[in-house]
This record gives structure tokens, C-alpha cells and sequence, in this order.
């Protein structure tokens, strides 16, 4: 993010492209078929999965993109742990105290 | 499996303005939630449904753009040590029983009283809830930004944490330790204002911060978890029924994964409490949206009489302002992000790089 880290730290440019190419080839696939995809995956029941499975693919490839462009783009987190705070420990339960027993012997 | 409520469902024909619409609400959405850990969705299923998609398609394709979102923000946070992984397992259990109680309780209401009725329920709901826990939300982030201290644990949750009620379990992340049982409601709760109003998170991330007593940032972030699993589950059931149209789905989502992680990133620039000012801000803003959705439903119901003009421009207006709701949000987490930057500026460290192969 700063003047230091960008000259530092190499932007990932090169995955930005890759990656970028990857969804470029992902949403063309399913656009240029849309009509067929659209019948297949609205079948219902064990089709179910395609849907499913194509948004967890597009989230890799266009995550990963999304990431990469962030970071060429010099904006990345900062390094800064979350605040702890001191925990608060539950009160112990008082021990039982030992019933007295009555034994009747008939 | 062939659904018969496939027969006759119609899928829009998609036009530059649909596309650019859904990409940038998207986008919008995926800001809001990948810094308050919810948020999106309830401006993109009636936003789709004004495109002309059946609502049924229009929840489906917009849960199934939450799921894969969700997972992409708390995979991201979790890196920042923001994500209890437990504790969003812990609630995601008890959620998925509230969604189940939420749904149910929704049937009896369509029974009874029909589709207005139904309506006014969730309108109602999301006006009592928002304005309430929201109010309350910004004016405890207020009371912190007027101290200039840090983030207090809330007293609740202090007494809560000092009950031994086993099982207790302790929390690494959050740093807490407090008995499953009261983990318990505010899972419950998200769970059946998830299926109500389609956003858990506007009880979750409080119920979180208030009842069990961790931060907002760490709230938020586990929040994205919950969605993640709430969120897989009700795709699935969708896609069983052939509802989910991947185009709109992956159009969103094209908007949503680019803003997620922007929101995501912005919670390291920003102070604790601004989290709560956003969440807040957001609930009020949407509340008065759905306040004035509530006149057509008493309309409906035959309670108050009014003019279809009047309707249709409480309607647009209604519309409009939760349009505004995560405008605002947005601008409001850009410009913290921007303050935050420049102030971290000559001592910033960014963190290590960040490789996303395994999202």
C-alpha cells in the first residue's frame, strides 16, 4: 500500500493476468451457451450440483483475480491484530457438600 | 427431478442495463458485507424482481451469489485473525434451527392471513428489528466514538460470560469463554430473521457483539461464516427445485468477489467502532425503507383505503431509499477506508502476501 511497499514488494501483475484470462474464459464459456446451460441446470433434483459446482469454480478464478487486482492496485491490508480483550473467567460453582444418608436396616 | 413449479417459470432476457445494474449492486452489496459481515442481498432480490425475475428465482440466484461471496470474505478475514471459525460453527447449528422455526412460523401466517398478510409479517418485522437493534447499534458506536476509548465488552455480556452453566465453551479468536447455552438464542434468532427477512446478520453481528461479547470486527467476520453455511444449504435446496438462474447469479458475483475483498481489506484500515456506525446506519436507513412498504400491505388487507398512485410511489420510494441504504454504507466504509489509509500511511506494514489458491 505505501510508497515503501511498492517499491519493495513485486505487484503481482502477472496473476492478475492469468487469473484474469482464466474468468475472462469462464464467463465467456457460460454466456456463449447460455440458453443450453440455463435448460441444463434448471432440471432440478442431481442437477442440482452443476450450479453448485460452477460458483465454487467462478469463486477461485475470480477470487484469486479479484485478489491479485487489489494488491496490484496497491491496496492491501495493514497489518493490525485485533484487539484482545481480557477475558472474563466464569464464577466456579461451590462444591456440594456431602448429603447425609439414613440407612434403615428392617 | 422435475419441478412442477418449472412449468411456465420465466427467465428474463438479459440487456446491458440489466447486466450493469446486477454487477454494480453486486459490487455495492459485496462491500457492505465484507465489512459488516451482511448486507446485499436485501436491495438485489427485489431489485432482480423489478428487472421482471419471478421472486422465487430472484431468492435463489441471489442466495446463490451469497454463499460463494461469503465463503471468499471470511476465507479473506480469516486471514487477518478476524474469523472464530467455533463460534461460527456454534451459531450456523442453532441458525439453521431458527431458519426452520422462521419458515414455519411464515406458513402459519400465509395460512391464516394470505400473501399481504405474509408481507406486512416481514415488513413489520424488519421495521421492529432494525429500528430497534440498529438504533441501538449506532448509538453505542456513537457513545465510543464521543469517548475516544476503545470498544467495551457490554455489560450483558460480562454477567453472561460469569455464569457456569456447562457445557462452556471457550472461544480461541474471540477470546471468550461463556456457556453454550447462550450462544444458543442468538443463533436461533439469526436463523429466524434469516428466514424472515433474508438478513440474519442485522441480529447476528449484534447479538454477537452484546450477548456473547466479542468485537465487532471479530463479529462481523464470523458472520460471513454463518452466511457461507446458511447460505449453501438453502442454494442446494434451491437448485433441487431448478430455481437458481446461473446467469444472474454469476453476474452478481462477478461484482460481488471484486467488492467483498475491498470491504474485507477495509476493516484493517478502519477503527473498531466504525463497524458499528455502518451496521447502524444501515439498519435505520432500511427500516424507513420498509416502513413505507407497510401502508400497500394494510391496503391489501382492506385496513386503511389508499390510491394505486399513492402505492406505486410509496413503492418507488420504498425502493429508492433502500437503494440509499447501501449507497450510504458504502460511502461511508470508502471514506473511513480513505481516512484510515492516509493516516497509516507513513508507518504501514502491509500484510505478508496473500496467495488465493486454496479460495
Amino acid at each position: 500500500m505505501t510508497a515503501t511497499h511498492s517499491a519493495t514488494k513485486k505487484k503481482p501483475v502477472v496473476k492478475t493476468v492469468v487469473f484474469g484470462a482464466i474468468t475472462a474464459a469462464l464467463y465467456a464459456a457460460v454466456f456463449s451457451h447460455a440458453d443450453s446451460i440455463l435448460q441444463l441446470f434448471t432440471k432440478g433434483g442431481y442437477y442440482a450440483a452443476l450450479p453448485i459446482a460452477t460458483v465454487f469454480v467462478f469463486s477461485f478464478a475470480h477470487g484469486a483475480f479479484a485478489s491479485n487486482l487489489w494488491s496490484m492496485l496497491g491496496i492491501e491490508a495493514i497489518t493490525k491484530q485485533p484487539a484482545k480483550r481480557p477475558e472474563v473467567r466464569p464464577v466456579p460453582r461451590p462444591a456440594q457438600r456431602p448429603r447425609p444418608r439414613v440407612r434403615l436396616s428392617v | 427431478m422435475h419441478d412442477l413449479a418449472l412449468e411456465g417459470l420465466k427467465f428474463i432476457d438479459l440487456t446491458w442495463m440489466n447486466i450493469g445494474f446486477l454487477f454494480v449492486v453486486g459490487f455495492v452489496g459485496g462491500l457492505v458485507s465484507g465489512f459488516i459481515g451482511s448486507g446485499g442481498a436485501f436491495v438485489l432480490t427485489p431489485g432482480m424482481m423489478s428487472l421482471g425475475v419471478p421472486a422465487a428465482v430472484a431468492v435463489a440466484s441471489n442466495m446463490c451469489h451469497k454463499f460463494p461471496k461469503a465463503m471468499v470474505g471470511a476465507y479473506k478475514r480469516y486471514k487477518y485473525g478476524q474469523v472464530d471459525l467455533k463460534l461460527g460453527l456454534v451459531m450456523a447449528a442453532s441458525a439453521t434451527v431458527g431458519v426452520q422455526a422462521g419458515i414455519k412460523i411464515q406458513e402459519m401466517i400465509l395460512a391464516k392471513w394470505g400473501e399481504a398478510g405474509s408481507n406486512l409479517y416481514v415488513s413489520l418485522s424488519f421495521v421492529t428489528v432494525l429500528i430497534i437493534v440498529g438504533g441501538y447499534v449506532f448509538y453505542d458506536a456513537w457513545k465510543t466514538h464521543k469517548s475516544g476509548a476503545g470498544e467495551q465488552v457490554s455489560s450483558l455480556a460480562l454477567r453472561l460470560q460469569k455464569i457456569n452453566l456447562p457445557p462452556m465453551i471457550h472461544f480461541k479468536t474471540a477470546g471468550l469463554t461463556i456457556s453454550l447455552w447462550f450462544t444458543i438464542p442468538v443463533g436461533f434468532a439469526t436463523g429466524m430473521l434469516a428466514a424472515t427477512i433474508a438478513v440474519g446478520g442485522f441480529v447476528g453481528v449484534p447479538g454477537m457483539i452484546y450477548v456473547i461479547g466479542a468485537t465487532g470486527l471479530i463479529s462481523s467476520a464470523t458472520e460471513l461464516v454463518i452466511a457461507f453455511l446458511m447460505g449453501l444449504g438453502g442454494s442446494v435446496k434451491w437448485a433441487i427445485h431448478g430455481m437458481v438462474d446461473i446467469r444472474l447469479t454469476l453476474i452478481i458475483l462477478a461484482g460481488s468477489l471484486l467488492g467483498v475483498q475491498l470491504g474485507a481489506i477495509g476493516t484493517t484500515y478502519v477503527k473498531e467502532h466504525m463497524i458499528k456506525v455502518v451496521m447502524g446506519t444501515i439498519m435505520i436507513v432500511v427500516a424507513v425503507s420498509r416502513a413505507l412498504a407497510v401502508p400497500k400491505y394494510l391496503e391489501e388487507l382492506g385496513l386503511v383505503s389508499m390510491s394505486k398512485s399513492t402505492i406505486s410511489i410509496l413503492d418507488l420510494v420504498s425502493f429508492l431509499i433502500m437503494c440509499l441504504a447501501l449507497a450510504v454504507g458504502a460511502v461511508i466504509i470508502l471514506g473511513s477506508m480513505w481516512k484510515g489509509r492516509l493516516a497509516a500511511e507513513p508507518h504501514a506494514a502491509p500484510i505478508v502476501t496473500e496467495s488465493y489458491e486454496h479460495v
